[in-house]
């Protein structure tokens, strides 16, 4: 790229992407500081400690990893699951709509969907009672605003199984992974040793950056959860926005430690994830070359 | 990575708040020449848009009369409670001159924390003409959350908070504490309220029964007083805990979730700040026709809800004409229709003309809730904002994080 054109293009991320995440980014932490805000009182720790302090703080981190991580390895498994055992080109035919429609529609109507659906005056609760398996619609079991989250981790796991069925159908084509698996049943390994040693390892590695957005973007996530969640624990976002906008001015700093926080910990990830990144392009390029020099 | 910083700092002071130019004091102005200020320009009002018949009411009436009798256009934006004062505070905190809004629907909480950041014009509803029809000393308009309304803000309806039920399945639902307790004890999961201000309105009323009446709670927070009650209101609701929806281990999120409930037959009981929303609910075939409203012997709280004025609105003139026209006889009689919306009127019926009292005297009562007169016998009056704010924080700490 030519120079100027380079500088050009610097610009315009700096300027519309870096500097107003960096001054939200900046603003928030001067807020929960106590050095800006219509009801501040000169620079203080206090929210910070108060942030810290606070067990429900804590119970709603650990909630929201949770969440994450169940609903990410329930919906790798459902989509590895039908990558790998119909092979076949999702983005085509009236598979394909199955699969892109969902990704079309709101996290709000999912979460409004999966009310309808999991509720006890829900459909599932209504098609029970009607079967006799439940006495009443109140004898359904609690899987919405229910305490380990079920509601919430069916919405996402349903909103990232088609996603991840791109993604893992993709990198199936772009790793040869077909080729990949003859290889390995002339050499002789049966077909759940193709599965177990070639396809999913590869697939796992090749996609794990992406999984770990996907689950920052779960632990992020704000309608779901506030539709399907509990008032304790509530997942981080909800947190937040309670402590924003709820009777108490004096709480406002606190949710701007919160998001403060919850920026680190996402950056942090990042850094995390594309410096193993770095190092898996470095380790297979020495595969490469290893095996050149081999030959 | 120097001028990156050097940028933000430069954001930073540019955002930082500066003095207000002093603007004319429209509420000084003789009414008339404030209305000739005010024709031809745009009113900008911020109001809760989460019901349709409130919604039809402003749209189909407020908004073409204001047109037609004041040349002032009047535009209506969605937001309520904590969204107004987000906005007003980021307008303030950014050093705006002029507010995007120029008239607001707010309630106790949000007056109390809008007074909180110096954010509304007063006083200013000494100037309005149909101000005569109100009784400024009845308690119930000129203290809002135990705030003196001080002519920061005008009355515009006035509602009771209403317990709903469904009489199909509870034919006689319990008048006070104990009878709430033996009744979630034998049927289990059916009662809930939410955390949000209708069910803080609830447990406000709760706080007063249990110590004794609207008189020990009144007046400024009293932070004895509201260790002992609240022990005890925390005491109950641990009791009553096991029989409530989901044994009390989480509660709606807002009333609308919990109206949903009720609708589909999950709860047998919602409750409402509005005394005339389940004729409204039923109306519009939301709720069952079995559905009633009442209130029970303790009482429930009772609360006017007003509009303010932005203290940078760039059009305080015609904010004041549009709120004028609100408490008109006319406005209020037709506000007041069950068919309409059904809120209760701010005006003191004694004041108007004879031809008004007869109009709102043959207005067609309420088929769902008890009559205002009836419900006006246990009304309780709203307690110091503090006290919500305890509450709130408490009710978390105490109940919803105490899962044991």
């Amino acid at each position: 790229m030519k120079k100027p054109l380079r500088l050009l293009s610097w610009a315009v991320f700096l300027v519309l992407a870096a500097l107003p995440l960096l001054a939200g980014w900046g603003y928030a932490g001067a807020y929960s500081l106590g050095m800006t805000g219509l009801l501040h009182k000169g620079v203080t720790l206090a929210h910070w400690q108060a942030v810290w302090s606070d067990a429900a703080f804590w119970k709603s981190m650990g909630f929201s990893v949770y969440v994450a991580l169940t609903a990410i390895s329930l919906a790798t498994f459902f989509a590895l699951l039908s990558v790998v055992a119909w092979q076949r080109d999702f983005r085509r035919g009236w598979l394909s709509y199955a699969v892109y429609l969902p990704l079309t529609v709101p996290a709000m109507v999912v979460g409004f969907f999966t009310f309808n659906l999991l509720s006890k005056g829900g459909l599932l609760s209504r098609i029970s009672y009607r079967l006799g398996f439940t006495d009443s619609l109140v004898a359904f079991p609690d899987w919405v605003n229910d305490p380990f989250g079920i509601g919430i981790i069916v919405a996402h796991t349903w909103m990232a199984v088609p996603f991840f069925m791109l993604l893992f159908y993709n990198l199936f084509q772009s790793e040869g992974l077909v080729s990949l698996g003859q290889v390995a049943r002339s050499l002789g390994a049966g077909s759940g040793q193709v599965v177990r040693k070639v396809f999913v390892p590869v697939l796992l590695r090749k996609a794990s950056p992406i999984l770990v957005l996907y689950g920052l973007f779960v632990m992020g996530s704000y309608e779901i959860p506030l539709l399907l969640g509990t008032q304790s624990p509530q997942m981080i976002s909800v947190l937040a926005i309670r402590k924003l906008q709820r009777f108490n001015l004096m709480d406002v700093p606190q949710a701007y430690a919160v998001s403060v926080f919850f920026v680190v910990l996402v950056v942090g990830v990042l850094v995390l994830v594309s410096g193993r990144g770095k190092r898996w392009r470095l380790k297979s390029k020495d595969g490469v070359l290893n095996q050149k020099m081999a030959s | 990575m120097r001028t990156s910083f050097f940028l933000l700092f430069t954001i930073f002071f540019a955002c930082a708040p500066t003095s207000n130019p002093t603007q004319p004091d429209p509420g000084t102005l003789p009414w008339e020449e404030l209305v000739q200020q005010a024709r031809g320009s745009t009113v900008q009002l911020m109001m809760w848009q989460g019901d349709p018949l409130i919604n039809a009411y402003m749209q189909e009436y407020v908004v073409p009369a204001i047109a037609e009798q004041y040349g002032i256009t009047l535009k209506i934006a969605g937001g309520q409670g904590n969204i107004i004062v987000q906005q007003v505070m980021a307008e303030l905190q950014a050093g705006k001159e002029t507010s995007e809004l120029d008239l607001l629907w707010i309630n106790g909480e949000t007056f109390y924390q809008l007074r909180q950041i110096d954010g509304l014009y007063g006083p200013w509803t000494g100037a309005l003409p149909n101000g005569q029809y109100i009784d400024w000393k009845n308690p119930f308009i000129a203290v809002d959350f135990q705030q003196p309304v001080e002519g920061y803000e005008c009355p515009w309806g006035n509602v009771q908070l209403a317990l709903i039920y469904n009489s199909a399945e509870v034919p006689d639902p319990p008048r006070d504490r104990e009878a709430l307790a033996a009744f979630v004890r034998a049927h289990p999961g059916r009662f809930t309220w939410d955390v949000h201000f209708t069910g803080l309105t609830f447990l406000k009323s709760l706080l007063i029964d249990i110590a004794g009446g609207a008189d020990m709670l009144s007046g400024p927070f009293d932070e004895a007083k509201y260790q002992r009650y609240s022990a005890q209101l925390w005491a109950y609701i641990r009791e009553i805990r096991p029989g409530l929806w989901k044994e009390g281990k989480t509660f709606p999120e807002a009333v609308a979730p919990m109206h949903q409930l009720f609708a589909n037959g999950e709860l047998w009981f919602t409750m409402s700040n509005n005394d005339s929303e389940v004729d409204n609910k039923v109306r519009q075939g939301i709720f069952p026709e079995t559905t009633s409203a009442y209130v029970w012997d303790g009482g429930t709280i009772q609360n006017s809800h007003y509009l303010g004025i932005p203290r940078i609105s760039a059009n305080k003139a015609g904010a004041m004409v549009v709120a004028n026209f609100m408490i008109s006889p006319e406005a209020q009689y037709r506000k007041q229709d069950p068919a309409v919306w059904g809120d209760g009127t701010v005006l003191d019926k004694g004041r108007l003309t004879e031809e008004w009292q007869q109009r709102f005297r043959e207005l067609p009562p309420r088929k769902y809730a008890p009559s205002r007169e009836e419900m006006q016998l246990h009304a309780l009056p709203e307690l110091a904002p503090e006290y919500m704010i305890r509450l709130a924080e408490d009710f978390r700490k105490k109940i919803l994080e105490d899962n044991s």
